[in-house]
Formats: structure tokens, C-alpha cells, sequence
């Protein structure tokens, strides 16, 4: 198998131009999708009248961090609203990635190893939903909601970022769960240990990966959503990273280096997740995707 | 060690029936191998001892306790499968002590039983490596040491050898053979693979459609077929089967073929034919007990060579007889030619005749 990649590789090489105008793509698409963040990073040291200066400086001339002490300084209003915004979103999040996993896996499990009726309807069902665009359901869900009483409150968010985040957990955990040989169990109950241990001991430490994988795709899911927490919270202490920071925006002029302190602020929990769980999440998606 | 007792076992789903009313028992320190083709229930039979999948109808016992309506985990049994199902998280060591730390047994004689078995299976510099990182014939000693550590009741075996090529698999197959010879072992054994069953069971069950078709030795079965099943699948080659007409002629019984030729039978071979429910009769013979000749002698019938196959010691080949394939074969300085015609003479005392409507042997009354 290396043997014939390598020999495949040389071959590539040997059309040389190919090989060049392959990084030059990527480097474009590198600079595509990292530019924006390097933007959005430099502009968040610069003062309110250099981010607005034509041309552009591509590097503020006097960097300041007042922009990001002004968001953690608790004694401000900037500062106070933006840490209730984002612990709210920690919040939400958070308790949306736990029930969706929690509801996931076990329900991933049954799809994976039961026969029961209704089995293929039920699986086809739970992706119905991901069929539709999210904002479909905006409307349904508001007035649902509002039925609730769950209007202004975190649980509306919650519950309907598991509408989109079960779906693809439990979509993510079978396909693991499915390549999982089921002998692995059968061995394990024979040695002694009671369905729930097979499962504890044996097939869960085995998805910790998928486990993962889920959680990231969820909280992500949760943390980036906008259109749902802006229509459901009108409450300022209520409300989430992506509508509060909304507030950068005013009728007269819109702080752009507070706003983009903020933006940066908030991609910091997700890209940290993501950095230090990245090589489970590379193991899940490529695990998933190959039969042993 | 214990004794196993199959009573009218009964695993179907919905109309297709898996395993059919199949009764047996296998006695203690008896090494049995369930054998048949793929889809014929065996490994549903093993599975079902094992408490896997839960039984249509029918009890099991092992030993003095009635096992039907138990978890796999009080049925104490081990079982070692097709793919090994070595714990790939765990080190060998500990998936060798998984089992007895799942029966809470103190560390001292986890440590103990742990090091004893990987010493009986010569396992022991492997103890810290990750499945993974064993090569196939190494993952199959560790899968029998994760079976052994526990001195459980039966050994069930899910055609282990079936992932090992083939040297390796002759190899593990004496190492298993003396495993049970040394421990006394019952063992559930199953396997496609008719060879294995011959050579290392006390007793072979063969199984076809769900139904267990015979349960003997391997000797009886291979001498006795009870139907046509068994007769074309124990044996390499195969028994062959000539489908003929059974008539008297003179006071004698002869068999017929479709193209006109005759086959006289003993005395004995003649009252068989003639039990059968109709004329049709199945002429079954194994090819030790065939002779070939180049010109016609009394009773061998005509036939004419298909394919040769010289294999060093013997030379097989097979024989178009009457439309049907005969596995013939020859000493290798016995000249044969494709196309060639020959007589085939069938020894009267070990051929084998068959009802051709029951498919069943015929014995004497």
C-alpha cells in the first residue's frame, strides 16, 4: 500500500506543474478562509478611528488591547453584558452538547445493534429533520414555545438545538457504534460482564472518539447559533454571544474594534475544543467512514 | 468440565427456522464439532448455547443446572470467536484478566491464573502488547487464553482457525487438539470446514437447513452416512453419487443407468436396493473404493475422464458416469487422458446406496 502510494507520489511529481499549481490552490484557500480571522484579529487593536482610516493600516500604528479589557472588565457595561452573554452561551451549550449526548448514545446503540420494528422508519425520521433548513421551523417552534411559557429562557435554546444536534449525533455515534464488531460485547458477557458492563466497559471507551466527535459538532452547533436565540430572547440578561455582541452595533456608528475583540473572544472556546480534541475528531470522521 | 445437553433446541425467525428441534448431547471432556455448510445453524446452535440469542423453544443444560432462561455471564462458559473479539483497548494482560476480574476474583490470583495461562499458551513476553500488535496466530492464543484462564464449565469455538492461513491454521489446529487432550476440556466446536472436524472431534455433528443430519464419529460418519447430505460433505473429494434404477433381473438385483447399462449387486446390496420407497436409487462411492480400468470388467461400469489432477502421491480425476461426476483415484504411474474411456469398479462391500426419494441410506433390516 505505501509502496504503491509512493510510486503514485513520484509519478505526480514527475508533472511537476501540477504539484506547484496544487499549493498554489491551497495557499489560496488557506488565505480564503484564514484572512477574514487575521482581519478580524488586527482591527480588534486598533482604536475606534484607525479601524475607520482609508487606507486601510494593515497593521495598527499604536496596537492597543483596551478593546479586550473593556469586554472582561466587569465593572463597565460593556463588560458586564458581554460576561453574562458569554457565560450564557457556555451554558447553553454546554447543557445542549451533555443531553445530546446523553440521549445519543444509548439511542445510537439501539439503532446499531437492535432489530426492532419500526426500526428503519424511526432512524429515517430522526433525519427527516436535517433535511430541512433550520429556519423552516423557526415560526412552528416560536409559537410552540411561547405555548411553553419557554419564551425568554435558555430551555427554549436548548431544546432546539437538540432538534438540530440529535439528529447528526445520533446519525454519527451508529456509523461507530455499526463498526464496532458486536463480538466484542458477546465476549464480554460470556466473560462475565452483564449487558450495561458490555457496554461501559467495552464499547464505550471504544467510541470515546465518536463520544467526542458528537460533543464538539454539537456544542459548536449551539455556541454559533444566531437566528433561533434572536428570535426566542428578547431578555438582554438572557441572551447569547451572537445576539448580544449585536450590540456593538448602534444606530450611529458601529464599534468595530469592540465588535471584533468580541467575535475573537468568542471563537477562542470553540477553536481551543477543537485544538485539543482535533485528533479524536480526525480518528471519528475517518473511522466512521471506513468499514474494517 | 461438564457435561452439555441439548433437548429439542428451536431458534426460529418468524417461518425460517434456524435451528430445527436439534437434540444432542455432548459429554463431558468431549470435543464435538458442529459442521456444515454456511447458513446450515451451527454457529445459531453455538450462540444459542451460549445464551447470546435467546432460544425459539427447547432447554440446554450444562452440567446439572438448566442454562436455557441464563445470561451468557452465569452460564460459566468461554468462548473464543472467528475474529478472536480481543479487547483492542485493553493489553493482552488485561484482557486475559477481564474475565476474573468480572467474577471478582482477588488480584493476587487474577496475577496468578493470568501468568499460568499465558505460560500454557507461550504468550508470556506478549502480556503488555496491545492486540494490535499481535500477529493473527498471536491474537488466537491469546483469544484461547482468555477462554482458558477461567476454568470455565465448556469451551465454545467459532471456527477460530477460519482467519489463519493455511500453515498456521494445521499448526493451531494439533495446538487446540492437545489443548483439549491436556485439559479435559468440553468444547463446542464449529466450523465449515470438514477437514477440522475430522481430525480434531471426538464426535462431529453435521448440520444442514437447521437440522442436525448426524451426530457420530467422524469415523462412523465418514463409513455411514446416514443421507446424501452427509455422504457429499464429509470426505475430500466428496463421496460421489450416481442417481440409478434398482431392478431384478434373473433372481439378481442390478442397477440401471438411463444409457442402458447394467451394475449387478450383492446379495446384501440387492435387498437394500430394493427397500427403497421406489426404484430410483443412489449409487454412492468414495474414491478408495473405486477401481478404474482401462477395458470392461464384470460388473464396473462405463464412464469417461473429465479432468485429472496429479497431486504427487495420487492422481485424482473425475469421471463423467451416467451424467454425473465420480471422484476416481489412481496410482501416479497410472496413465490418464481427458476424454479417455474407462470402467469404474464400485467394491461391493464399501459402496453406498441411497433412496433416491427419502435421499436416505439404505440399511438392511
Amino acid at each position: 500500500m505505501t509502496m504503491e502510494l509512493s510510486a503514485g507520489a513520484a509519478k505526480r511529481r514527475g508533472a511537476g506543474g501540477w504539484r506547484w499549481s496544487g499549493r498554489i490552490f491551497l495557499l489560496l484557500l488557506l488565505g480564503f478562509t484564514v484572512m477574514p480571522m487575521i482581519w478580524m484579529f488586527i482591527t480588534s487593536l486598533k482604536t475606534g478611528f484607525a479601524a475607520m482610516q482609508y487606507p486601510p493600516q494593515w497593521w495598527p500604528a499604536e496596537p492597543t488591547l483596551e478593546n479586550y479589557w473593556r469586554l472582561i472588565d466587569p465593572s463597565g457595561n460593556v463588560g458586564r453584558d458581554f460576561i453574562q452573554y458569554f457565560w450564557n452561551s457556555i451554558w447553553v451549550s454546554t447543557l445542549t452538547t451533555i443531553l445530546a449526548v446523553v440521549v445519543a448514545v444509548p439511542a445510537a446503540y439501539a439503532f446499531s445493534r437492535f432489530r426492532f420494528p419500526g426500526r428503519n422508519f424511526l432512524f429515517f425520521a430522526v433525519l427527516l429533520r436535517n433535511m430541512f433548513p433550520a429556519v423552516v421551523f423557526l415560526v412552528p417552534l416560536f409559537i410552540l414555545m411561547k405555548a411553553l411559557g419557554l419564551v425568554n429562557t435558555h430551555g427554549s435554546l436548548i431544546l432546539t438545538y437538540l432538534t438540530f444536534g440529535l439528529p447528526l449525533a445520533i446519525w454519527l455515534l451508529k456509523g461507530f457504534y455499526d463498526n464496532i464488531p458486536v463480538q466484542l460485547e458477546q465476549a464480554a458477557r460470556i466473560d462475565g460482564a452483564t449487558r450495561f458492563q458490555a457496554f461501559f466497559l467495552i464499547v464505550m471507551p471504544l467510541s470515546t472518539p465518536g463520544i467526542i466527535a458528537t460533543s464538539i459538532y454539537s456544542f459548536i452547533g449551539a455556541w454559533n447559533e444566531y437566528i433561533y436565540a434572536y428570535t426566542f430572547l428578547t431578555r438582554h440578561d438572557q441572551m447569547t454571544l451572537p445576539v448580544g455582541i449585536q450590540r456593538f452595533f448602534s444606530e450611529n456608528a458601529t464599534d468595530w474594534p469592540g465588535l471584533m475583540a468580541a467575535t475573537f473572544m468568542m471563537s477562542i472556546p470553540v477553536v481551543v475544543l477543537f485544538l485539543v480534541l482535533q485528533r479524536y475528531f480526525v480518528r471519528a470522521l475517518t473511522e466512521g467512514a471506513v468499514k474494517h | 468440565m461438564a457435561q452439555v445437553i441439548l433437548k429439542d433446541v428451536v431458534k426460529n425467525y418468524g417461518d425460517v427456522y434456524a435451528v430445527n428441534h436439534v437434540s444432542l448431547t455432548v459429554e463431558d471432556g468431549e470435543f464435538v464439532a458442529l459442521v456444515g455448510p454456511s447458513g446450515c445453524g451451527k454457529t445459531t446452535t453455538l450462540n444459542l448455547v451460549a445464551g447470546l440469542i435467546p432460544m425459539s423453544g427447547g432447554t440446554i443444560n450444562i452440567g446439572d443446572r438448566d442454562v436455557t432462561d441464563l445470561d451468557p455471564k452465569d452460564r460459566d462458559i468461554a468462548m473464543v470467536f472467528q475474529n478472536y473479539a480481543l479487547y483492542p483497548q485493553k493489553s493482552v494482560y488485561k484482557n486475559l484478566a477481564f474475565p476474573l476480574q468480572m467474577r471478582k476474583l482477588p488480584k493476587e490470583e487474577i496475577d496468578k491464573r493470568v501468568q499460568a495461562a499465558a505460560k500454557t499458551l507461550d504468550i508470556v513476553h506478549l502480556l503488555e502488547r496491545k492486540p494490535r500488535e499481535l500477529s493473527g496466530g498471536q491474537q488466537q492464543r491469546v483469544a484461547l487464553g482468555r477462554a482458558l484462564v477461567r476454568e470455565p464449565r465448556a469451551f465454545l469455538m467459532d471456527e477460530p482457525l477460519s482467519n489463519l492461513d493455511a500453515k498456521l491454521r494445521v499448526q493451531m489446529r494439533s495446538e487446540i487438539k492437545r489443548f483439549h487432550q491436556d485439559l479435559n476440556a468440553t468444547i463446542i466446536y464449529v466450523t465449515h470446514d470438514q477437514l477440522e472436524a475430522v481430525t480434531m472431534s471426538d464426535k462431529m455433528a453435521v448440520m444442514n437447513g437447521g437440522f442436525l443430519q448426524q451426530y457420530d464419529s467422524p469415523a462412523n460418519v465418514f463409513a455411514n452416512p446416514v443421507n446424501m447430505f452427509v455422504a457429499s460433505f464429509v470426505g475430500s473429494p466428496a463421496m460421489s453419487l450416481v442417481p440409478l434404477t434398482a431392478a431384478s433381473k434373473d433372481g439378481k438385483v442390478v442397477l440401471q443407468s438411463p444409457e442402458g447399462w447394467e451394475m449387478p449387486l450383492s446379495d446384501a446390496n440387492g435387498r437394500k436396493a430394493l427397500s427403497a420407497k421406489s426404484s430410483k436409487v443412489v449409487l454412492g462411492g468414495r474414491h478408495s473404493t473405486i477401481t478404474v480400468h482401462k477395458s470392461q470388467v464384470p460388473g464396473a461400469v462405463p464412464g469417461k475422464v473429465y479432468t485429472v489432477e496429479p497431486t504427487g502421491d495420487v492422481t485424482f480425476a473425475q469421471v463423467f458416469v451416467s451424467g454425473a461426476v465420480v471422484n476416481v483415484s489412481v496410482a501416479p504411474t497410472f496413465q490418464l487422458r481427458p476424454d479417455e474411456p474407462v470402467f469404474l469398479e464400485f467394491d461391493q462391500d464399501r459402496m453406498h446406496l441411497f433412496d433416491g426419494e427419502t435421499e436416505m441410506a439404505l440399511k438392511l433390516a
